[in-house]
């Protein structure tokens, strides 16, 4: 089901996309991202939404005069913040959803980069299996697995005086965590979203740096392009928060 | 706001979990095993470890490593009998090292892991010169003490094992080329390109012509006199094994699951292919009187040399690697089943089988 449904399609895509733009799989990668940004737009529109809406909330009366009333009894302001929930119509799971979707998306493309690379006899014979009839790949196999300085099939690193160091890991973890604060809503001193969001935003760029560390760098380009990609839309949008970027300082 | 924690927390711990269990999986099988064979033991490289199997019983001679895998290191290209007492084995596995064993003991003489890329083709020892291709596109050399000589780049990656005529290195690379390595000059003089990758080795015949199938579903024959193509003949699906060659004939199995017997001398087929119940990898078996071959569907057949079916054997698993001949029974190495090693008489019934200690 899962190779059915994601994987031989991801995988036939990657390789079409590699086929007409002349077999540069880093190229297919990118085009693949902004691909897949495309079509997960309804729900980082979806996303935008619920940060805006959480972003009005702070500074509601009703909101604020919650979270005085009930700073000691924590069970029942939970309860009153879900009631103005529902009442304003916020989903306060809304923002999470883009990134969970992306979940499927990496173990699929990590998949499917690991199966069109086909680096091992096993993944060669899979790939042989996977292939749509309209895909002539008989010319493009094996893929040209590198751009740039990077094996894209391998981990990444760079020799920097005799140590290795993960540049692509690095930027990862840095566009990442900007991505992540752009999107954070300022948050009030106790408040305990803020608090998690403060948190989100400081582990999962470092979770998605040792994923990029320690798998593919194939994996590390569709990070970071897709971290790219939602900067650029936010800012165009208007909506990033670039005070968010200073410690300590808020808007 | 607890919920919303244990959601993101879970994710992580999904994505992790599901990360790592890829490249688990991908650690434990990137390839079927590879066999060998004298006239005592059989020699299966198969994942973490490298087997000597008792031919006469099925019971292990010796492992190796003897106790604790190494979880770094997987073998799975053929292992190769020097006429010193030496078993080359190669490793696809992170650390990728091309050791050399003890035949009688399993004892680790020396092992090489000076390669940038992981092996996945056996190597081939000439004049007391390892000659191992290697994933990176190199061609590296070693005495038979293990000491580096030199290493070469050939272009592409090296997943076949070499033949040679004595003056050259015939290799085959997945950048769709033969190439031919002289082994005074040290230097690729010529090379012919197919229309697919060639993922097996070349076959070479006594008739000085080498033989080898790609990904463009071509039997080709390649004659080093003229340095250019003889023959080809198209075949249903890709090609990966070289094929096996006995008295002008040429026997080979597609992806397609069609097997072929061809003319040596012009490529025209002998017989419709027949066509078991899968697809087939490996290099056919030929004994004195019939083929072997082994299908995905883990199917053993015999055939004899005028294409009439002998007898089948259910084996199990999955069968991709050469069928191999030692002494007298025929060994088939299944992947996905429970043994890994299984011997039949030249009648098609079960000997013995090996299933390693869980």
């Amino acid at each position: 089901m899962w190779d059915t449904y994601v994987i031989i399609p991801m995988t036939n895509v990657l390789l079409w996309i590699y086929d007409i733009i002349g077999h540069n799989f880093g190229v297919a990668i990118i085009l693949f991202t902004i691909l897949i940004r495309a079509l997960t737009w309804p729900l980082t529109a979806q996303q935008l939404k619920g940060t805006q809406g959480m972003q009005e909330l702070q500074k509601d009366k009703e909101w604020l005069d919650i979270q005085k009333k009930y700073k000691n009894d924590k069970e029942k302001l939970a309860q009153e913040q879900m009631r103005i929930y529902k009442e304003r119509g916020i989903n306060p799971f809304g923002s999470c959803l883009p990134t969970l979707i992306q979940f499927p998306i990496i173990i699929g493309l990590y998949q499917s980069i690991i199966r069109a690379l086909a680096a091992t006899p096993l993944s060669l014979l899979n790939l042989s299996r996977s292939l749509y009839p309209f895909l002539d790949v008989t010319k493009i196999i094996p893929l040209n697995s590198h751009f740039l300085w990077m094996d894209l099939g391998r981990p990444e690193s760079i020799n920097i005086f005799g140590f290795a160091v993960p540049s692509l890991a690095i930027l990862v973890v840095i566009t990442s965590y900007i991505q992540s604060r752009l999107m954070t809503p300022p948050s009030n001193p106790g408040d305990q979203s803020g608090a998690m969001g403060n948190m989100m935003s400081v582990y999962m760029p470092l979770f998605m740096g040792y994923i990029a560390m320690i798998y593919a760098s194939g994996l590390s380009l569709y990070f970071i392009t897709s971290n790219l990609l939602g900067i650029t839309q936010y800012a165009l949008m208007g909506r990033a928060n670039w005070s968010n970027l200073i410690p300590g300082r808020k808007e | 706001m607890k919920l919303k924690k244990i959601f993101i927390l879970g994710a992580v711990v999904l994505l992790s979990t599901l990360l790592s269990g890829c490249s688990a999986s991908a650690m434990r099988s990137n390839s079927w095993a590879g066999l060998s064979a004298d006239t005592e033991n059989a020699f299966l490289a198969n994942g973490s470890f490298v087997y000597a199997i008792n031919l006469n019983n099925g019971n292990v001679t010796w492992q190796y490593p003897a106790e604790k895998a190494d979880s770094k290191e997987s073998y799975f290209a053929d292992p190769v009998l020097s006429d010193d007492g030496q078993v080359i084995v190669a490793s696809l596995g992170t650390n990728h090292s091309l050791a050399s064993l003890n035949i009688k003991n399993g004892y680790q003489n020396w092992t090489f892991s000076d390669a940038e890329g992981a092996w996945i083709a056996s190597p081939l020892i000439v004049d007391e010169t390892i000659y191992a291709p290697n994933t990176d596109g190199k061609l590296y050399a070693l005495d038979l003490a293990g000491s580096f000589l030199w290493a070469k780049h050939i272009g592409g990656a090296l997943w076949g094992q070499p033949v040679s005529d004595g003056d050259f290195l015939y290799l085959t690379s997945l950048d769709h080329h033969l190439y031919a390595f002289d082994l005074d000059k040290k230097e690729v003089t010529w090379q012919v390109e197919l229309s697919g990758a060639i993922p097996g080795a070349a076959a070479l015949g006594e008739d000085g012509k080498l033989y080898l199938g790609s990904f463009g579903s071509a039997m080709v024959a390649v004659d080093p006199q003229t340095q250019d193509i003889a023959w080809e003949t198209p075949t249903k699906g890709w090609l990966w094994d070289p094929p096996a060659l006995d008295d002008g004939t040429l026997y080979v199995g597609d992806l397609e699951g069609f097997f072929h017997a061809l003319n040596m001398e012009d490529g025209s087929p002998l017989w419709d292919a027949f066509q078991p119940d899968g697809p087939i990898i490996g290099t056919p078996l030929v004994t004195d009187d019939f083929v072997v071959i082994g299908t995905e569907s883990g199917i053993a057949y015999a055939m004899d040399k005028e294409g009439k079916t002998l007898w089948q054997q259910n084996i199990g698993g999955r069968l991709y690697t050469n069928p191999v001949q030692g002494g007298d029974l025929i060994l088939f190495a299944p992947m996905e089943n429970d043994s890994i090693l299984v011997a039949l008489d030249s009648d098609g019934r079960q000997v013995w089988q090996f299933t390693p200690e869980k």
